[in-house]
């Protein structure tokens, strides 16, 4: 069943056709590929810093951009046709989309790790095409209905949500633990509100902008703290070390937080995480900078620390980020700053480069 | 080869020609069938029969030409009582479903194994798109096609089809006997993964049948330093003995607790045992195997017997218990049986009491629900004359 008969419908695309060179094409609608696929209509997409990235620099680690693709993985949309074998969704129905479909045969897929499927189908991610279309063909079982008081703008920031929910589960987050959160970023604050919502007894957002401060506060996290700058000639480490244990007086945090999620990717967070974490804690990577950094291994062999990494989303993000939203205990709309039609996502994409301090979410509006 | 004395065709033999006439032959010889089966028609019956070859459902399966099948109590159970639980045979269906063979064609996907291949089969096809299959619990998947539980057929016809990634290659030293026998021990990896039976300590199992046995085993390659048999027969626990068991122990009529104290003094379990297996689904063990646990112990349900039984729920819960259930087998579970027996850590071949040929499968049957031996295996069908 097909909702748009129209022969005449066409659809058109943000594309990144090499490093730095987006233009917009229009393409054919895309079909479905199988019974359990459904097409959906896309309504809202927010800009992530990968995004960003393919489009500056071409690359992530081993995703290379060698032929264009189309950009975008955070979006909601409105289920316009769907296969055979569907059952979870209907034509009409509004949804939030996860946008990395995996193989489902391989040893990840069978132990329930599908974020680290090697031959996952990820939007935006070079060769695969993203969500910046009118249309998106994705598996039913990747579609999450939203309720009617949830808005589209909500629905696309479920993405970042099911992000910070992933970070929780790695890092293992059990009620009435101490957090530290270094980054006030979209992720960072995320994570700040997912860890309350889920029990925290204190948790602290660590970021080098105010105004970044300001807003954490207002949204998820009980205390801020701005670090002191390194004075000239100061060893970055012996830095780090003094931090660290500013963080642990300041606050009165003992022996250091249960957990630390690392959302900035910056090596003086990095090597103050460490620092802070307490003796058997649990240290989660979830930031992405510099990709080899000095670390203080040492520290996190004597105080026998969980360090772990945490990458996208696995089984029971997605239903979660939906429920957090839905309920009312993550107000999502308040990190959206800035919305963009379809036609100026260029633009939309110009001012996240900019890195402008007042700007946090940008969301592009879908084709009408 | 040479001159072989074929059996004479039983009377039950029907042969279906898959072009006209479509008379009965009674004396077609098995070249011309095409894919011969082993059917439960209804309870209490069964009957050999040809059926169309299956074809490959997608680019990523394989035809797999079927050489070994073990017999499970399950499908003994079917044929003597047509249901387990809500399972129920409502048309005819071929048995089996513990099988090894080799591979005779592939999907246009297919890329991990290629005709030739010699193959343990995982029986069981999960959707891949439901919560369990992607929380990695595939065995718990609500849509799960597993042969021989109805309405899926089995594997004890001459070709069976599978998805590539649930065919494990056998190393040239593992037989294609012992890949049979990857099903029962893929289920008591499971059993134990569920036990989490770490290195030193103490496991007692209930019930030496095939999966008790190799429970055992797979407790010992895990590191476990004691590990206790318990059952009613004393020639099971004495091959128990032989092979996997330290300590062994015949039920009496006792009440469980006596009993659990007495497999307790006996073995020397200090406070209890840290691991109890049930692998039996007899009511007196559930209860023995709650009573044999020192506090904070783990018990694990792998037998089933009655469905609701009596079950000490105060010991329980006063010694604060981990108690699982553990059904078939997950991710991961066949590739470490394959590689148990590769490495040699765990032994299979002294389970196979006997085998049979393809046309003799209801004989192995009988032979089964009389107990006898411990895996009786069924021959594939044979090629030709």
């Amino acid at each position: 069943m097909i909702m748009k008969t129209d022969e005449q419908d066409s659809n058109p695309s943000f594309v990144l056709r090499a490093i730095k060179d987006v233009a917009f094409e229009d393409r054919a609608v895309p079909k479905l590929r199988d019974e359990h696929d459904v097409r959906i209509h896309i309504a809202q997409t927010g800009i992530c810093g990968s995004d960003v990235h393919y489009w500056q620099r071409g690359r992530i680690g081993d995703f290379i951009l060698n032929s264009p693709i189309v950009l975008g993985h955070e979006s909601s949309g409105t289920v316009v046709e769907v296969g055979s074998a569907v059952k979870n969704v209907k034509v009409g129905q509004r949804v939030a989309v996860e946008p990395g479909v995996p193989c489902r045969f391989c040893g990840y897929c069978r132990s329930g790790q599908y974020n680290l499927c090697n031959d996952t189908i990820f939007a935006a991610t070079p060769p695969w095409d993203g969500t910046l279309s009118k249309y998106y063909i994705v598996a039913s079982d990747y579609t999450y209905p939203i309720p009617d008081h949830m808005n589209m703008e909500e629905g696309a920031l479920v993405e970042p949500v099911a992000v910070a929910v992933q970070i929780t589960k790695v890092a293992d987050l059990r009620a009435n633990q101490t957090v530290v959160v270094f980054g006030c970023g979209p992720i960072g604050v995320l994570c700040q509100a997912v860890a309350k919502a889920y029990g925290a007894s204190r948790v602290i957002g660590v970021d080098a902008v105010q105004s970044r401060l300001d807003f954490a506060s207002s949204f998820g996290a009980d205390d801020v703290f701005l670090p002191p700058k390194p004075e000239s000639g100061v060893d970055p480490i012996e830095h780090a070390e003094r931090v660290a244990a500013l963080l642990k007086e300041k606050f009165n945090l003992g022996e250091g937080p249960d957990v630390v999620l690392e959302c900035t990717g910056a090596e003086p967070c990095i090597q103050t995480g460490v620092f802070v974490t307490k003796k058997g804690g649990t240290y989660v990577q979830a930031g992405m900078g510099k990709e080899v950094v000095a670390f203080p291994i040492t520290t996190a062999c004597i105080r026998a620390l969980n360090i772990k990494g945490s990458i996208r989303y696995t089984t029971g993000c997605y239903p979660a980020a939906v429920d957090l939203v839905a309920s009312g205990k993550i107000d999502v709309k308040r990190l959206i700053t800035n919305r963009f039609k379809f036609e100026e996502a260029e633009q939309a994409f110009e001012l996240v480069k900019a890195g402008k301090q007042d700007v946090f979410k940008v969301v592009i509006e879908g084709v009408q | 080869m040479g001159q072989e004395v074929r059996p004479p065709l039983p009377d039950c033999l029907l042969i279906y020609p898959t072009t006209p006439p479509y008379a009965l032959e009674r004396d077609e010889t098995l070249t011309t069938m095409q894919n011969l089966s082993f059917v439960l028609e209804k309870t209490g019956v069964v009957k050999f029969e040809d059926r169309p070859v299956p074809k490959l459902a997608s680019d990523y399966d394989v035809l797999v030409n079927v050489k070994f099948t073990g017999i499970c109590g399950s499908d003994v159970h079917y044929w003597q009582h047509g249901a387990i639980g809500s399972f129920i045979v409502k048309a005819p269906m071929v048995l089996g479903h513990e099988s090894s063979g080799i591979i005779t064609a592939v999907g246009d996907k297919v890329s991990t194994v290629k005709v030739g291949d010699r193959v343990a089969m995982e029986p069981g096809i999960p959707c891949r798109r439901c919560i369990r299959c992607k929380d990695g619990k595939y065995n718990l998947c609500v849509d799960m096609r597993f042969a021989a539980t109805p309405p899926i057929d089995g594997t004890l016809a001459k070709y069976y089809t599978l998805p590539e990634d649930f065919c494990y290659k056998l190393p040239e030293s593992v037989s294609l006997e012992e890949g049979a026998l990857m099903e029962p021990l893929a289920v008591g990896v499971h059993i134990t993964r569920q036990a989490n039976i770490q290195p030193g300590q103490s496991v007692v199992v209930f019930g030496s049948g095939p999966v008790g046995l190799l429970c055992c085993a797979v407790a010992k390659a895990y590191g476990a330093n004691k590990i206790v048999a318990v059952d009613i027969n004393k020639e099971r626990l004495d091959f128990a003995k032989s092979y996997a068991a330290t300590d062994i122990v015949v039920s009496q009529r006792e009440s469980a607790a006596d009993s659990a104290a007495r497999i307790i003094k006996d073995c020397d379990l200090g406070h209890g045992a840290d691991v109890a297996i049930d692998a039996s689904g007899a009511e007196p063990c559930i209860q023995a195997g709650i009573h044999v646990l020192r506090t904070g112990g783990t018990y694990v349900q792998a037998g089933m017997g009655k469905s609701d039984i009596t079950f000490p729920i105060g010991a329980m819960g006063a010694k604060e218990l981990n108690v699982k259930g553990s059904f078939r087998y997950s991710s991961g579970d066949y590739r470490t049986s394959v590689d148990l027996v590769t490495s040699g850590r765990v032994s299979v071949k002294e389970l196979i009491s006997n085998k049979v040929k393809f046309l003799d499968a209801e004989t192995a049957f009988n032979d089964v629900k009389a107990a006898k031996g411990i895996k009786v295996l069924i021959e594939g069908v044979e090629d030709s004359a």
